[in-house]
Parts: C-alpha cells; sequence; structure tokens
C-alpha cells in the first residue's frame, strides 16, 4: 500500500543568464547519482552519462564571436514522449510532476531513448565498473544501473524522498530537530536548504543559474516562473498570442508541446553577434 | 451469475464502497493505473547519514566544505553553507575528493626504491623501523642542505613546514606551476598589501577584467561564480556589465558581454590608454586626488604616450573586433567604466604572465584607484591579515628564478635531499630546465616524497612515505583572499583511512622527526591535533569573531562543528592612499612583450597556455571524474588538444582530430586538433594538465598525441621584478603530422552552433537588456 503523502509539483529553473558553463553540476550529478566512469572511449562512441550536461553552442565567428551555455537534463515533461512507447510501463509520470524510470522493470527496448527530443536517457551498454576501493563512495540511497537498462535524470528524487520523510512524516525540522506542528507538516524551500533535500546540481550550482523548488510554494524561487510560463501555454492553447520579446521566460522546444517542468530564463545580451 | 437488476445494484454499490476504500487507505489515483509492484528504490530511504564540516584541498583556494558519512564511508563532499567565501557553494573539483580518498591507485605503505632512479620502481618497505629510520638518518645527514617542497601553504601547517626546515637548516618552498607572485607583487606596490584582495563582484555594477579567467581557475573561481550570478542576476538590482580583454577566449570571456582579444602582453598598455581618457576626461570619481595619483604635469605626459590613438594599433585591435573605430571603442569603454560606478578592474592570467606581466598588473589594479573603487562596496575589498601573530596568511611560493637556483643546487651537489609533499615539480616546471635529469644524475641526492599517489616527482623519489588523503586527517587553512574580514577554515578527519591502507599524517611525521632530532624548542608540539589546538585556544582567547563559547573545549568542538571561524568585524583596511605618482611610476616602467625563442614571424603563433577548468595544471590528472567533466568550451574529455582559430586551420589544411606537432624553440609536442571560430588568427591554446608520465592509469593510460604536458615546450622567460615564469610568453610553430585520432569530447562531429536565425527558433534564446 502507497502510503498518503503530501502533494507536491516540483520544478526547476534554469537561468541562462547566470550560467558560466563551469560543470560543478555536472560532476556533483555524477557524485550523488552513483553514475559510472565515464571513460575516453565512452565519449568517443558518443555514449557517455550525464544526467545533466551542459552544451555550449557557438555563435558568430572571430572576432563576433560568442559562446553560449544551456545545461540539459531530463525536463520531466508532463506530456512526455518518453512514456507512451514504453511497453512495460518502467517510464511514467507521477503525480509530482516527475517523469519516473523504474530500473527493473525496463526491459531495454530503448524506445524512450528514441523518442526522447532533449537526448538526455542513457542506455547501460555495458555493466558499470568500478575499482573495488572506489565502491566504498557509492551513494546507498541510490540504485546503481545495471547492463541493459536506462537511466535519466530523477531530480535526485532519494533526497526528496528523505525530505519527505524528515519534514512530512517524523516532523522534524532540518536544523534545530524541532517538533513540527502537524499541520505545518509540508515541506518548504527554506527546509529543502537547510536540509540539504535539494537536487544535488541545484545544490552544488555556484552562480546559482539552478534553481528548484515546488512549484506552488510561494516562498520558493520557482513559483512565479512557472505561473508565467503556465500562461503562457494556456494562451497558446486558446489560439491567443505571447509577446516573447518582454520575457525571459520559455520551455525548451515550446512547439512540439511537450510541457516540461524545467523553465529555463533567456540569457541577456547588450551586444548581440549579427546573424548572416 | 444471472444479471438481474437486484444483482447490478448490489455490484455496483459493493463497487462504490471499494472505490472510496480504496481512496482512503491512500493510494494516490494518479498511479492506480501504473504504480509499479515493484517500488522505485529511490523511494526507500534507510539509514542516517553524519554531515562533518571540513575543509577542501584539491586546489588552492580555502573553501569549505561539508562530507556525508555513513557507515564510516564518505559518499558526498558538498559546500559548507557557513563558510563565508563559498557559502555553500563549490567547485566541481571540490566533489572529486572522494575519489582521491578512495583511489585505487593509492600508495598503501611506505615504498623503498629497488630500480635506477626515476624508473617507478619501488618496494613496500615497513614505517618502522625502514621508513622513519631511513628519514631521520636523511635528515641527520642531509637536513642542512635539504629543501622541501609543498603545495602552498598557510595556516598552521605552513608554520609547522617552515619552522621544521629552518629548525633543521634547510629551506621550505610552495610550488605552483603557474604562480600568483606577480599578482601578490602587483596587490603590494600598487595597494601597499600583503594579503590578495578580494572583489566585490556581487555589488559590482561594472566588471573589467583583463586575463583574468576567475570564472575558472583564477584564484578564487567558487566564490567569484557565486558574485557574478548575483551581478548578472540579483535581486534589488540592475544587471551588471562585463567586458573581458583577453589573448584567449577563455570560459570567463564567454560569460563577458564584450570579448576584446589583445595581443598578449598589452593588456597594460590598454589599462593605461583607459587612464589617459578618464584623467584627460576628467571623468574619475569623487574625491580622487588625480593630481597625486598621476604625479603631476610629468605624470601627465607619460600617460599621454599611451593615448588610444598609439595604443590601439600597438594592442592589435581593428575595427571587425571593437565594431567600430578602435581608438572610439576605447574612449567609450573608459568613459563606461568610470561613470558604472561601483566598478572593479581586475588582472591576473595571461596578462601577468609575459615579460611585462608586472607592469601590466600594475597598471591594471590602478584604474580601481581611479574610479574609487577601493575598499569599498563594489569594488577591491582588502584582507586583513592572520588572527595568529605568528601563523602566514599567505603562503610562499617559489618563482621561476627560485626553482632555477634550486636546480642548480642539485646539479651541483649543494643541495643533498629533497622533500616533496603536494608538489610535482618536475611534471610542473618548463622541461628546459631539466630539474629531471637533475634529480636523476645527482649522486649524492636523497628525495623523499610525502605524496599518497605516484607522480613524475614522487617516481624520482627514494623514499615515499605516504601522507593521510585531507578527508582522513587533520588541518586548518587562511583564506586567502578571505571574504573582507578574518576567515579561518578547519580541516578535519571525516573517516579514518581503509584498512588496507596505512598513511601516517605528515605533520606529524614531521613533529615525530623534530621531537627525535631534538629540535622540541622550535616544534614543542607532539602532534599536529594538539597544534591546532593550541591555535583554538588563542582564538578563544581573541573573545570575538563567530563562535561564543564558555570554555576552550566548547570553542574547539564549536570550530570543528561550523568547519571555521571568521570575524565580521576584524576587516582589511577600507581606505589606501594610492602612493603619490603612481601612475607616472607605472607609465614609465612600461614596456613592450618581448618573445625570446623563435621570435616574431609570419609562420608562428602566439601560444597562450591556460589552466585546465578542472585538472589545473595536472595535479588532479589522477581523478576520473575531472578528467571526464569535459572542459566548458571545446568539451574535450581525457585528451590534451590544441586550439586552432578556422583561418589557421584552414591555412595549414587541419581537420579536428588531426594530430598537430607544436614545436618552440625548446622543444615540441604533440596535441590534438580543435578548430575553435573563436581563436584569434595568430594565437593557439594548449590546456595545462595531462602528459603525466608516472601515476595512476586515469593520468597516464594514452599514448603522447592524446596526453602532452604544453610546459615541456615553454621558454624560461621571466617576468621583469617578480622572476615568475612568464608562461604566455612563448611562440610556436605547428605542423601536420598526417596522424588523426578520435577526438574524445561531449560536443558531436557537427560543430555545435546556435543556427536560430529568427527569435523563437534558439536554443539559447536572448533578450535585450532594455526589454528584460
Amino acid at each position: 500500500m502507497v502510503a498518503q503523502r503530501v502533494d507536491h509539483k516540483w520544478g526547476m529553473v534554469v537561468d541562462l543568464d547566470r550560467c558560466t558553463g563551469c560543470q560543478a553540476c555536472v560532476v556533483a550529478c555524477q557524485a550523488e547519482n552513483n553514475i559510472p566512469i565515464n571513460t575516453k572511449d565512452y565519449f568517443q562512441q558518443r555514449r557517455a552519462y550525464e544526467w545533466i550536461r551542459i552544451e555550449r553552442y557557438w555563435e558568430g565567428q572571430f572576432p563576433n564571436v560568442k559562446a553560449k551555455f544551456i545545461p540539459i537534463l531530463c525536463q520531466h515533461c508532463e506530456n512526455a514522449p518518453c512514456e507512451p512507447v514504453c511497453p512495460v510501463f518502467a517510464t511514467y509520470h507521477n503525480d509530482e510532476g516527475m517523469n519516473v524510470q523504474i530500473y527493473n522493470r525496463c526491459v531495454g527496448t530503448r524506445y524512450c531513448s528514441v523518442n526522447c527530443p532533449y537526448t538526455v536517457r542513457f542506455f547501460n551498454y555495458w555493466e558499470p565498473v568500478w575499482p573495488e576501493r572506489l565502491r566504498n563512495q557509492l551513494n546507498p540511497d541510490v540504485t546503481v544501473r545495471s547492463r541493459g537498462i536506462m537511466e535519466k535524470c530523477s531530480f535526485c528524487v532519494q533526497r526528496l524522498r528523505r525530505g519527505e520523510v524528515n519534514v512530512e512524516r517524523r516532523g522534524l525540522e532540518p536544523l534545530t530537530g524541532e517538533r513540527i506542528p502537524t499541520a505545518d507538516r509540508k515541506l518548504n524551500y527554506r527546509q529543502m536548504k537547510e536540509g540539504n533535500y535539494l537536487p544535488s546540481c541545484v545544490q552544488a550550482c555556484p552562480t546559482n543559474a539552478l534553481q528548484f523548488a515546488d512549484q506552488h510554494d510561494e516562498t520558493g524561487p520557482v513559483k512565479e516562473h512557472f505561473d508565467e510560463a503556465n500562461e503562457q501555454i494556456e494562451t497558446r492553447e486558446h489560439g491567443g498570442h505571447v509577446d516573447e520579446s518582454h520575457t525571459r521566460v520559455y520551455r525548451l522546444f515550446e512547439e512540439i508541446g511537450t510541457k516540461p517542468n524545467v523553465v529555463y530564463l533567456k540569457k541577456v545580451e547588450p551586444f548581440p553577434v549579427e546573424k548572416a | 451469475m444471472k444479471l438481474t437488476r437486484r444483482n447490478f445494484l448490489a455490484w455496483a454499490g459493493i463497487g462504490a464502497v471499494g472505490a472510496v476504500a480504496c481512496e482512503g487507505f491512500g493510494i494516490r489515483y494518479g498511479e492506480l493505473d501504473i504504480q509499479s509492484p515493484v517500488r522505485l528504490p529511490e523511494d526507500l530511504v534507510r539509514g542516517t547519514d553524519n554531515w562533518y564540516a571540513s575543509l577542501c584541498r584539491v586546489c588552492p583556494s580555502c573553501e569549505g566544505i561539508v562530507v556525508r558519512v555513513m557507515e564510516g564511508r564518505a559518499k558526498k563532499v558538498q559546500g559548507n553553507p557557513f563558510f563565508p567565501t563559498n557559502q555553500g557553494k563549490s567547485h566541481a573539483r571540490c566533489e572529486s575528493g572522494l575519489q582521491a580518498l578512495y583511489h585505487p591507485d593509492r600508495i598503501p605503505s611506505p615504498l623503498r626504491r629497488s630500480g635506477p632512479r626515476g624508473s617507478g620502481q619501488f618496494l613496500p618497505v615497513s614505517w618502522q623501523p625502514n621508513g622513519i629510520d631511513s628519514l631521520r638518518s636523511a635528515l641527520q645527514a642531509r637536513g642542512s642542505s635539504s629543501v622541501m617542497i609543498t603545495e602552498p601553504l598557510r595556516g598552521h601547517l605552513g608554520l609547522l613546514a617552515s619552522r621544521f626546515a629552518s629548525a633543521i637548516g634547510g629551506e621550505q618552498l610552495g610550488f605552483e606551476s603557474l604562480d600568483n607572485n606577480t599578482y601578490r607583487a602587483a596587490v603590494k606596490n600598487v595597494f601597499q598589501q600583503d594579503n590578495l584582495p578580494d572583489f566585490d563582484l556581487e555589488n559590482s555594477k561594472f566588471i573589467l577584467s583583463f586575463g583574468a579567467d576567475f570564472l575558472s581557475t583564477w584564484i578564487s573561481p567558487t566564490r567569484f561564480n557565486r558574485g557574478y550570478g548575483e551581478f548578472r542576476q540579483g535581486e534589488h538590482r540592475d544587471r551588471g556589465m562585463f567586458y573581458q580583454i583577453d589573448s584567449r577566449f577563455s570560459m570567463t570571456a564567454a560569460s563577458a558581454d564584450k570579448w576584446l582579444p589583445v595581443r598578449p602582453g598589452w593588456e597594460g598598455h590598454i589599462a593605461l590608454s583607459l587612464a589617459q581618457v578618464i584623467v584627460a576626461e576628467n571623468l574619475q570619481a569623487t574625491g580622487v586626488n588625480v593630481d597625486a595619483l598621476v604625479g603631476g604635469a610629468a605624470g601627465t605626459q607619460a600617460l599621454n604616450n599611451f593615448r588610444p590613438e598609439l595604443v590601439a594599433p600597438m594592442a592589435g585591435l581593428t575595427s571587425e573586433m571593437t565594431g567600430g573605430d578602435p581608438v572610439e571603442f576605447l574612449k567609450n569603454l573608459a568613459r563606461s567604466f568610470a561613470k558604472t560606478r561601483p566598478a572593479v578592474a581586475i588582472g591576473g592570467g595571461s596578462a601577468g604572465a609575459t615579460d611585462n606581466g608586472l607592469f601590466n598588473l600594475e597598471a591594471i589594479y590602478a584604474l580601481n584607484y581611479l574610479v574609487g573603487s577601493v575598499g569599498v562596496e563594489g569594488g577591491v575589498t582588502l584582507n586583513p591579515g592572520s588572527p595568529w601573530d605568528n601563523v602566514p596568511a599567505a603562503g610562499k611560493v617559489g618563482s621561476l628564478a627560485d626553482w632555477t637556483r634550486i636546480t642548480e643546487q642539485i646539479r651541483s651537489g649543494q643541495t643533498k635531499m629533497l622533500m616533496l609533499h603536494g608538489a610535482d615539480p618536475v611534471h610542473g616546471l618548463p622541461e628546459s630546465l631539466r630539474l629531471r635529469d637533475a634529480i636523476a644524475q645527482a649522486e649524492d641526492l636523497f628525495v623523499v616524497s610525502f605524496s599518497p599517489f605516484l607522480d613524475d616527482t614522487s617516481a624520482m623519489a627514494d623514499l615515499i612515505l605516504p601522507d593521510r588523503v585531507y578527508l582522513e586527517d587533520w588541518g586548518d587553512d587562511i583564506s586567502e583572499p578571505g571574504p573582507g574580514y578574518q576567515t579561518i577554515g578547519m580541516q578535519q578527519p571525516v573517516v579514518n583511512p581503509l584498512a588496507d591502507l596505512d598513511p601516517l599524517s605528515f605533520p606529524d611525521v614531521l613533529l615525530t622527526m623534530a621531537q627525535e632530532l631534538g629540535k622540541e624548542s622550535q616544534l614543542p608540539w607532539s602532534n599536529f591535533k594538539s597544534m591546532l589546538r593550541e591555535g583554538s585556544d588563542a582564538l578563544f582567547a581573541l573573545n570575538r569573531g563567530s563562535i561564543d563559547a564558555a570554555s576552550a573545549d566548547d570553542f574547539w568542538n564549536r570550530l570543528l562543528q561550523r568547519g571555521g571561524w571568521w570575524d565580521e568585524k576584524s576587516t582589511g583596511p577600507t581606505k589606501v592612499q594610492a602612493p603619490n605618482g603612481l601612475l607616472r611610476s607605472i607609465a614609465e616602467k612600461a614596456s613592450d612583450p618581448e618573445f625570446s625563442g623563435i621570435g616574431i614571424d609570419s609562420d608562428s603563433y602566439y601560444l597562450v597556455p591556460f589552466s585546465h577548468n578542472t585538472l589545473l595544471d595536472g595535479y588532479n590528472g589522477h581523478l576520473p571524474w575531472l578528467q571526464s567533466a569535459p572542459d566548458p568550451l571545446t568539451t574535450v574529455t581525457w585528451q590534451t588538444w590544441v586550439e586552432l582559430g578556422d583561418s589557421t586551420a584552414e591555412k595549414l589544411d587541419v581537420k579536428e582530430g588531426d594530430i598537430i606537432r607544436v614545436e618552440s624553440s625548446k622543444d615540441s609536442i604533440r596535441a590534438v586538433a580543435y578548430i575553435s571560430p573563436a581563436v584569434p588568427p595568430d594565437v593557439v591554446s594548449i590546456p595545462l594538465g595531462q602528459g603525466r608520465q608516472h601515476g595512476s592509469d586515469y593520468a597516464t593510460d594514452r599514448p603522447g598525441s592524446e596526453s602532452s604536458n604544453v610546459m615541456d615546450i615553454l621558454e624560461t622567460t621571466q617576468v621583469k621584478g617578480t622572476g615568475s615564469l612568464a608562461w604566455a610568453g612563448t611562440r610556436v610553430r605547428l605542423f601536420k603530422t598526417g596522424e588523426s585520432v578520435s577526438i574524445s569530447k561531449l560536443e558531436g562531429d557537427t560543430r555545435a552552433e546556435e543556427i536560430g536565425t529568427t527569435p523563437g527558433e534558439e536554443i539559447i534564446k536572448t533578450i535585450k537588456p532594455e526589454n528584460h
């Protein structure tokens, strides 16, 4: 039986104007989620595992050249193209806004990977191998995925669950350990920060380009952006026009209608490269 | 069963009750359809974790970390949210401390050389009597002619190492491949400070950076990244403006609003041309005594030699680069910089790494006086000294002049003992210094390494006494640069070494030796922890700062709990009087950059090496997470690449993945070509970090064409006035070898370019500041 949980709707906001491409999120994710060591061969075969990666796009030519960075991770789409194609329901959408991968259901058809427009699903072509001593570092909260199955960003669900257990079920304030009255036991942004329940990439990001919270949490940093993004969707669905030149909020590949739970904020560009 | 009206109603009733019951049992409606009978393992949270505060030691900056420990094993490293410099944030490098801790290639126990020196052949020996006795006898016989080479040391380990060296009559020096001595000298000459300053990027409105890759590797990148994030999109402020003047398109240049490519070594001239415009147009901040700063009429005359009209062509600025007349561009830049306050000018990296590097940096930092940014919010924040009287807040780091002298001493037999800790000078110094040969051929030299990993210098050792990794050991540090006030970081062992490892703490070994050699008067402590505890008691006695404790024991516990101590009221100076005639004296010492060796001809290129984003100078080369973290701009991993501009590639008929031989007057190396649209036509760039010959497979298992050390080809030019290596002062020639490899990078086979030509099509959408 599934225990009653407080409803959440998790969401991430990526501010491209803050991102410097430093790779802190990438390594933090690998450390947290037992991602196999990406060897030189993996990169040469284009099979490196990076649940979050920094893509770099050139714009222009020397001397009028720019390089722009964008962190790409599973967008946890509301209309996820990866979900309906899975023949064994190994990937599904839970009601917290997350696209979830059940590893021990996966039979490795890779249909989901083919159907993902963001290329954020990774197939285990090999059994992950760590030297014996390095295995001491593996996170006991996260499954080590075996050969033949698909894996992807989980929004560090193990951290969210730990937060839910400590705050919502046990009723403990993260820093002080004080009891929280039963009526107030809903994990909020402050508790997520203090209790270290934010996804590992968000926690590490030195410029705070990555922000994560419940989309309905008034105290969190993402609500206003999701409200705006949802308003955009609604306007479009009703045939209205969204004036994109005056908003920073957008979703990746908005036009294909996946409704991601990751929202991007546009880079501010005072000296844009003139395009041909 | 026959379907009757009665049966139908009965079943409908049971169904309704069942549905209500199911809802009541708590199964979430949305998951009923596809709820897995096998739960997502991550849903089940088991075990209790403990978090310990400590210090990151993967790079020279001082960052507070917290380490997650479960069942005696360290599981995760994160930034310490209380620590003032990094405020809970971390660099990619910090995380990889775990891989150092549990590295498969850690040296498990003491080793004694069994083959020819440099062969890397060793046999294990015991600590007692072999290891410790050998060290004691070597110190007794050779201590007075010894040199101890360490990482840059501050705090109590700095005090211990320098006292130990002086007690035995030897010398101790810190080592960095790309040392900051020129930057340090510029800070001393311009601001009269012994401690490196902080930059308040968070509150700045205009950043003008020359050569400093401060978002990637320069000085304190996590702190600067944090400030940069606020500088861009902090609440209750306007977005800041950022110009990067740099001979290489670095990760920092990529984040700038405008990158101005400049010929290497001309940054100081540009800084003075900006100063000239500010002075000539009377744009200085209120209260700035321009006459005193410039040095009267003679100073104005000297500055006039740096008018934009003269400097722009010398620095190689063209109208294509500046989008119009370069002279007007410089004048407008000076005006914006002076009017958008608070503004801050930062200089470092390649700007201080040509023979005239000291002039360049002094000229850059002097700009801060003109715009009134010294000691103010949003500008240069000066740092106070150490809270302890005798504990160094700045590490003494050797310059190329020092390493040349020491190499000569080894060669002549004057230095008879070399002790190494946290430094790999054989890999990190230019090959033409011949340190490797000097050590290999010295007959009467005893080399002891305290490294927990084999590296190129440790491979030359006679004895290796493996140190504990920092997550297993005690320590402290004084933040340099601090956040503007006194800040101490504490390092504590968060786990014990694994059972199959037998390391001994380096400071404890030094203290044991001091006692056995009868040096207790200089080093009276029985172990390093007691030395640190004495330091803690001294802080407690100050009766100020972040820890409010009733007793010294309580203070010590809280110090470890919080990961350090800081006192926001003990700030550095907020007012500094600029030296009289500062700009005149800088202008008078100006010189053009000189490039020895090949010299400047049409077939050669400026070589601008750079510190690797995660591997730095190569000391992290054994850590697989850092090898596999893509370089932000090229996305290359595991390999050494040479960045060529499109025009250079076309001229040489080179495509990506071709092996290029890069040749200076000293030597040549091979590297994989990466062709970039952002490299100037007369420049090539190669990262440091690879090319280790000894040690972990993660650092050494690639052929020389894919993993090479750019230090091998650098000219040994020194920066005038500091003796540091002028590492951006080399010219090279490029040759196609005809070989090619598959490049190991995240980017696909085709160059990833933003192809959206109309708003709405881009992957990375942009917005104009006025619409924001």
